[in-house]
């Protein structure tokens, strides 16, 4: 986890409505070991079957609307963030992701047209502060909403769980 | 100051702040529930963070364990055991085993669902509860274990959109069917996090089954939670499982609405989604007579005694047998409709039928259980998820209404019932 929220790396763009099953199939429940859940991202989504043989420490993931829609499951943040992915940059993203995603201190930002603007393998620069994506690869800008309040307080302290023991530190 | 939806009003007593939509608040649970999936992960997590710390409130937590009930892989039945285990040594006297059935409505007979109460859990359709007019939300591994520590999460209070139904339907429409309805209707991409207020005669005459496939479709529509405000027979049913008086929690007249949208049902018929999406939906007349390898009749979202009646009903009186080629799997949601079934003498209209029956459970909603697809097998199910290769890959899905699955079991293709 970065103070300053900004990260660098290549992208990879998927489709609007990529749901749980697609980013953690079912049939992988059972894990408990986040390095083992990590070796089944993004494996039912149709031309990604072979992301985590290909993926980079740092690659910056880039979805459309309402990405994570579905299960409850934590894994599938998890599988993304154990394979090293900095951030997610969608449309929208499903509730119950996008609070998982902040639980595990894991950077999302949610930008309006980001799709058009990236296509895999540009090389971005996100600031999640100020919600500006820069794409250098082509030299353009697109601007999201930037991380705030306490969804970012909870993500800054690298998730909930640091979150509530800095609280009950400070209460003591 | 304008006055309260329902979900501000929740969250103010629960938080004891002057709670209104968009506000940031830490609210006090009454239930914290895991499932066999999750759990683990849950209890790993929760020892990790806190070592052998005693939990907020053993009386306040529960686990249902019905994913993969009873467990058929040695990884699950590992799982279950942790679970246990963890339960043992916390005092948790809660645990509703693989012999329960699906854990919502485990508990909500159970009499541990009140009106007005905050309630998560380790499943996506938690929410289905807002059937009663419960606030319960679907929370992932580090929500549960934290609020196992404190019994407190913070919640950002959902804008709440009020939608009434006017009109009437006959069957062999059904809640299903309105549901479906609303789903093709609303725009999806403009419910996401919303607290739904459900109004109007069509939903004053839905039962507990109805009001139950209504609220649990809410997580298909990415909203946060529906109520339906319960009534007076729904608020004695509660109370006499709860075993004391409880009260509805209604909304201020002058409650602020981020939008107000009202739907004609009158005359609605039969609808079916279609693959892969829980909202591409149709009439079944438009789809009727594509093959079927496999029917469904189960889930929180059709799993109640009359959902499993209403089908059995259908096989009788469409000649008793489904299609050879045909596989049809019922499954009842919990021991209760379980009993109720056997005693109507469902079980032996499905089986003679040749319909398999299996035990209580959330059963094929996820690849966990038996009667997973090959490639190319197409689905009909009373299930409420339809996505791309759920149930394997290479399969399809259809969710239609228990009537309408029972149809297509008889005729081997997407039927409407005679």
């Amino acid at each position: 986890m970065t103070d300053s929220f900004v990260f660098k790396g290549r992208a990879w763009v998927v489709g609007d409505d990529i749901d749980t099953d697609m980013i953690y199939h079912g049939s992988y429940l059972p894990l408990t070991d986040p390095q083992e859940m990590a070796k089944h991202a993004l494996e039912y989504v149709p031309g990604m079957e072979d992301f985590t043989d290909r993926v980079q420490p740092g690659d910056i993931l880039v979805a459309g609307r309402n990405f994570g829609s579905g299960s409850s499951r934590e894994h599938a943040v998890i599988t993304l963030q154990y394979n090293d992915v900095a951030a997610i940059v969608a449309e929208s993203f499903s509730r119950i992701f996008y609070r998982n995603a902040v639980n595990l201190g894991f950077p999302i930002l949610e930008v309006a047209g980001v799709t058009q603007a990236v296509e895999t393998g540009d090389e971005l620069e996100v600031d999640a502060n100020t919600g500006r994506i820069c794409n250098l690869t082509k030299g353009t800008e697109v601007q999201g909403t930037p991380l705030s309040g306490l969804e970012k307080e909870i993500m800054t302290a690298g998730g909930l769980f640091n979150f509530l023991k800095k609280d009950m530190q400070t209460a003591e | 100051m304008p006055g309260k939806t329902i979900i501000e009003k929740i969250l103010s007593v629960h938080s004891g702040e002057d709670a209104w939509a968009g506000d940031r608040v830490w609210a006090d649970l009454d239930l914290a529930v895991v499932r066999d999936f999750g759990g683990p992960n849950v209890v790993l997590e929760y020892e990790k963070q806190m070592d052998d710390e005693p939990v907020w409130d053993p009386q306040k937590i529960a686990m249902t364990f019905d994913y993969q009930a009873p467990a058929k892989v040695v990884q699950v039945a590992n799982n279950q055991r942790i679970c246990r285990e963890f339960a043992a040594k916390h005092g948790i006297p809660h645990v509703f085993d693989v012999n329960c059935g699906v854990g919502q409505h485990v508990l909500l007979e159970q009499g541990m669902i009140l009106p007005g109460s905050v309630v998560i859990g380790t499943d996506s359709h938690m929410n289905l509860l807002g059937a009663v007019g419960s606030f319960s939300s679907g929370m992932g591994t580090t929500d549960v274990a934290a609020a196992w520590a404190t019994g407190r999460l913070w919640f950002r209070v959902p804008e709440s959109i009020k939608i009434t139904f006017k009109g009437s339907y006959d069957y062999p429409a059904s809640a299903k069917d309105l549901t479906l309805f609303l789903l093709s209707k609303i725009d999806t991409t403009k419910t996401i996090y919303k607290a739904l207020e459900f109004y109007g005669e069509p939903i004053d005459g839905l039962s507990l089954a109805g009001r139950l496939t209504l609220a649990s479709m809410v997580t298909e529509m990415e909203g946060k939670i529906g109520f339906i405000i319960p009534d007076e027979d729904m608020l004695s049913w509660t109370g006499e499982r709860a075993g004391r008086k409880v009260d509805a929690v209604l909304p201020d007249r002058d409650a602020s609405y981020w939008e107000e949208r009202e739907f004609d049902i009158g005359g609605l018929e039969p609808l079916i989604a279609c693959p892969d999406r829980p909202d591409n939906v149709k009439p079944v007349r438009e789809v009727a007579g594509t093959h079927v390898d496999q029917v469904f009749v189960g889930s929180c979202t059709n799993g109640r005694f009359e959902d499993l009646r209403v089908a059995a009903k259908v096989l009788k009186k469409m000649g008793g047998k489904i299609a050879p080629q045909v596989r049809m799997i019922v499954t009842p949601a919990t021991t209760e409709v379980a009993v109720e079934a056997v005693e109507a003498g469902l079980y032996e209209t499905f089986i003679k039928a040749g319909a398999m029956v299996t035990n209580q459970g959330c059963a094929l909603c996820t690849i966990g259980h038996h009667g997973v697809l090959a490639e190319g097998d197409v689905l009909v199910s009373t299930g409420n998820r339809n996505f791309r290769g759920k149930l394997g890959k290479g399969s399809e899905a259809y969710l239609a209404s228990p009537a309408v699955a029972a149809a297509t079991a008889v005729k081997g293709e997407i039927a409407l019932p005679e």
